[in-house]
């Protein structure tokens, strides 16, 4: 039974004397609510079954499974250049964010060296994709709390990433670009000087949709010291990104665990500070999306002033003709922008797998949501769901 | 555990701000700016999005200049590399001077996932991402499309040729020169 704040005990504050009466006659059965797998604020097919006692939630439980495509079975029947486009498919917001993990995986079992303009290609993308990905977490958290405005705000500039992905690859959500060895094209004549673009035009909006949140009171009620997670849970829980962040763990594979040219890249870590939010609390993560926006900027501009330029570049040059891993195993991990992505493989000296494991960050900082959601009210669960920003594709896989 | 909720800061506001209808001015000036603005969207099913030519619509094959049949040489790369199985088809001798083509040539549509790939590895430039986004069957046995209804023009496809030939098959053919000269 979750505990009830009042200000004298339950039996004083009624006009019927006997306490042990009341007791038996406010005692309310509990009843089971499920949430899904339709409902709007899960982001996809997730149920959530909620004990309820009035409107306090006393235990939630999440169901997954509707989305389950057998990525990992899949993966044993195919080449590994053809596991890409079904990466692609996990996380669906942030793509190019999964083909790099896995690309870095079987880059990593295979000692193979990537050139260093491809390098810098990929962490733009990548970036770019992260600021898309935050996009959509901070616009559709609005409208899950009731505020409908940020939704037009970030799709409307998410669009802008969307075209310059789609200029650069051919496709808007599902590239399939970066490949075991380099990318599938080069940047396109004015690629850079476009992303410039987009960066300066971006950042003044995003300081715009940073204020129309966070410094809206309604927002602050509705997500201010809801579903509090402490440090030491969340690093229990295996949390990873945002959401580790949020509870003020400075912990980012970028800058811990350095893959690609993040060594020579200048980024902040960002945690919440103590004057603004709860730390590890919805609005904690919620700024600490808002606030990565900036630090994925930075590392776009940096990229594109450090990216060498090289005459009739073939970004498939490295790619081997066939990708023939020698016998062993791997685990190859990168920052999504919804925590650590990572794929275990083994490989029998085949071009198939033997067996691909993937370690989902949304997965796991699901698995967070029964410690959070007790005690909690079933609207607060609705924004709990929301700042753990989850994606179905993933958790499923 | 139910907890209260810790205070919460609350913005100063200068005397302007307090009096309430200025701000109501702005929003409402802010709000007749942006019916001048550029639109960001447009009517769609009327207006028609024209893709670039990276786009990667449906795969389609293409015909031969001559018009006398398919480049496709049904050499089996396309069926070999798709990830869902997609493709299949059935080569026979030909009296072209290609010498080989497909008798029949099939990809689910279903199971296509616009990936790319048999544009990728096809040799010939015969089968290549068209423009074509918005694909609808009735039926399911509509969806499995037959060499027919994959036939196109070489015209009708002439910028994905023309995008293949500038940012992709050029240059690849000149690394492979440049491997070539030096054993």
């Amino acid at each position: 039974m979750p505990e009830l704040i009042l200000e004298k005990p339950l039996a004083e504050l009624l006009p019927v004397p006997s306490g042990a009466l009341v007791e038996k006659q406010l005692k309310t059965e509990e009843m089971v609510l499920n949430m899904g797998p339709q409902h709007p604020s899960t982001h996809g097919v997730l149920r959530v079954e909620l004990l309820t006692d009035g409107e306090v939630v006393s235990k939630a439980t999440p169901y997954l499974g509707y989305l389950h495509r057998c990525f990992e079975k899949h993966a044993e029947a195919l080449d590994y250049p053809m596991i890409i486009p079904y990466t692609d498919r996990m996380d669906y917001i942030a793509s190019m964010n999964n083909d790099l993990a896995f690309c870095l995986a079987v880059e990593k079992l295979m000692k193979l060296e990537v050139p260093r303009r491809t390098e810098f290609m990929r962490v733009i993308v990548v970036e770019l994709n992260r600021i898309a990905s935050h996009l959509v977490a901070i616009g559709t958290y609005g409208l899950d709390i009731g505020a409908f405005t940020p939704l037009l705000f970030t799709f409307r500039d998410r669009e802008h990433i969307l075209s310059l992905l789609e200029w650069l690859c051919g496709a808007r959500m599902l590239y399939n670009y970066i490949w075991v060895g380099g990318t599938s094209h080069d940047f396109p004549p004015k690629f850079k000087e476009r992303v410039g673009e987009f960066v300066r035009y971006f950042k003044p909006k995003a300081d715009e949709i940073y204020r129309l949140l966070t410094n809206n009171e309604i927002f602050i009620q509705r997500t201010r010291g809801i579903g509090v997670l402490p440090a030491d849970v969340a690093i229990n829980y295996g949390c990873s990104g945002p959401m580790l962040r949020g509870s003020g763990v400075k912990w980012d594979l970028r800058r811990d665990d350095p893959y690609s040219v993040y060594p020579e890249l200048e980024f902040d870590v960002v945690v919440p500070t103590a004057d603004e939010c709860v730390i590890g609390d919805c609005l904690a993560r919620h700024i600490v999306r808002a606030k990565e926006i900036y630090e994925s900027l930075k590392i776009i501009e940096q990229c594109l002033d450090k990216m060498p330029e090289v005459e009739n570049f073939d970004p498939q040059a490295a790619v081997p003709k066939r990708v023939k891993p020698p016998k062993g195993d791997v685990y190859g991990r990168a920052e999504n922008p919804r925590g650590e992505l990572g794929f275990y493989i083994i490989s029998e000296g085949n071009t198939k797998p033997f067996r691909v494991k993937a370690r989902s960050s949304c997965f796991v900082n699901l698995s967070t949501l029964p410690e959070l959601a007790k005690g909690q009210l079933i609207s607060d669960v609705v924004a709990i769901i929301g700042s753990i920003d989850i994606v179905l594709g993933e958790i499923d896989r | 555990m139910q907890t209260k909720n810790p205070d919460i800061k609350k913005t100063k506001f200068t005397l302007l701000e307090k009096i309430y209808l200025p701000e109501i001015l702005k929003g409402l000036w802010y709000t007749f700016k942006q019916m001048f603005a550029p639109n960001f969207t447009f009517r769609y099913p009327d207006v028609r999005w024209n893709p670039i030519a990276a786009f990667r619509g449906r795969p389609v094959l293409v015909e031969r200049d001559d018009k006398a049949g398919e480049r496709c040489v049904a050499c089996g790369l396309c069926a070999r590399v798709c990830p869902p199985m997609a493709i299949s088809m059935q080569a026979v001798e030909t009296e072209l001077e290609q010498e080989r083509h497909p008798l029949t040539f099939e990809i689910n549509m279903l199971r296509c996932i616009y990936c790319g790939y048999c544009e990728e590895v096809c040799p010939e430039e015969a089968i290549v991402m068209s423009k074509e986004y918005d694909i609808t069957y009735f039926s399911r046995e509509s969806a499995i499309m037959d060499k027919q209804k994959l036939l196109v023009p070489a015209e009708s496809v002439k910028d994905r040729l023309d995008f293949l030939r500038k940012f992709k098959n050029d240059i690849r053919k000149e690394s492979d020169q440049v491997a070539n000269v030096q054993p």
